[in-house]
């Protein structure tokens, strides 16, 4: 039975109640459960807009060695194995190696001078220097999709930022 | 006719509008400005769910949707020397990602061959209470009761409920405007949409007994 139009008048006239807020709370969890913002879409985004916030300049990316075994056509981005990217100022190396659970990521980057190295995964950033030869190394990574961002001491103002890459 | 003592103290209207999700977004936006970026990072966090929800009520499946909700991020942030009043960064957002659900939504649409059920686009809110993900998302008869009305009632007032839900009070108006709803349409009073469904569970014993 459809209530009356007076009756719905009132009712949407008076001011909320502890059952409308009752209702809400209830309504917004069952949105949430029904339809749940997928994981990892916060973090990509807090990436996204940091990458932005740099103003960088980004890199290409280049597959070294062998396509099919860094490819995996079911990931969104690529899986690492040796990657090479380059833009007219800078080319990075990386090579990805399984330890323990974990991974460890060795680069080089060219031409060499000692290069400041971010690793962005979701919002957590690790840095570390290169040394003099452009070598650097990652330890104790955790998997999942991930970036580089490299400043130069001879060019700070213009940061390499890697496309976003499954480690 | 609203008599007077319905209405809300003013300072008591005046203190809830600085405690929503716009007033946040206004001091992100200019805190951004000033150099400052973890502001909007915290901002980031508590909106996008909203943002998600609002794209995936015009609908946009879950890959189109992740794209919109993010470009809505990186837009806000290209522009933002250019937004004039800070305070309507809530609105705006919500606009942008509303229309930008449209025109994706429009577009596959028409890449698609045609469907029969094509008046139906969105499943949003619609799906029966017995689909949901059990235990989790319906709790006990009462959830099941209202889940069962809300999804019955008219598409604009199912996403307006289902979208003021997940906003404090000083936001209710701000997302009734941006889903192109009247001002006031939800809060300080309950609006049509909300008397609906509040008169389908007054008539639901499920509801009015437990």
């Amino acid at each position: 039975m459809s209530p009356d139009e007076a009756t719905l008048s009132l009712l949407a006239g008076g001011l909320l109640d502890e059952e409308d807020r009752a209702i809400f709370a209830s309504l917004a969890r069952m949105v949430d459960v029904a339809d749940p913002v997928p994981e990892g879409l916060v973090d990509r985004i807090g990436m996204a807009l940091t990458i932005e916030a740099l103003h960088a300049e980004v890199a290409e990316l280049r597959l070294v060695g062998e396509p099919a075994l860094a490819v995996r056509a079911d990931e969104t981005s690529i899986e690492a194995g040796t990657i090479t990217f380059t833009t007219d100022v800078l080319t990075v190396m990386i090579s990805v190696h399984p330890e323990a659970g974990l991974i460890r990521v060795d680069g080089w980057a060219a031409p060499a001078e000692e290069i400041e190295v971010e690793l962005h995964q979701g919002g957590d950033m690790t840095v570390t220097t290169s040394d003099e030869d452009g070598r650097f190394s990652f330890v104790d990574v955790e998997r999942g999709p991930a970036r580089l961002v490299l400043r130069r001491p001879s060019d700070p103002t213009v940061p390499v930022v890697t496309p976003q890459i499954e480690l | 006719m609203m008599s007077d003592d319905l209405v809300e103290p003013v300072d008591t209207a005046l203190r809830d509008q600085g405690e929503g999700l716009a007033d946040q977004a206004a001091r992100a936006v200019l805190a951004y400005r000033a150099g400052e970026t973890a502001p909007l990072a915290a901002l980031v966090q508590v909106m996008t769910p909203l943002l998600w929800h609002t794209v995936r009520a015009q609908g946009a499946d879950q890959e189109q949707a992740q794209d919109i909700v993010q470009n809505v991020w990186l837009t806000l942030v290209r522009d933002i020397e250019q937004i004039r009043d800070p305070r309507a960064t809530l609105q705006w957002m919500l606009v942008t990602a509303k229309r930008a659900a449209w025109r994706t939504v429009r577009r596959s649409r028409d890449e698609q061959v045609r469907q029969t059920n094509d008046e139906h686009a969105t499943d949003w809110l619609t799906a029966p209470a017995e689909d949901l993900p059990e235990s989790v998302a319906v709790r006990s008869e009462r959830d099941e009761a209202l889940w069962n009305h809300v999804r019955v009632l008219p598409d604009r007032c199912r996403k307006l409920l289902g979208l003021v839900a997940m906003v404090e009070r000083p936001d209710y108006a701000v997302v009734s405007r941006a889903l192109g709803m009247p001002v006031g349409s939800i809060g300080p009073t309950r609006g049509r949409c909300l008397a609906k469904l509040r008169a389908a569970l007054a008539a639901d014993p499920t509801w009015s007994t437990s």
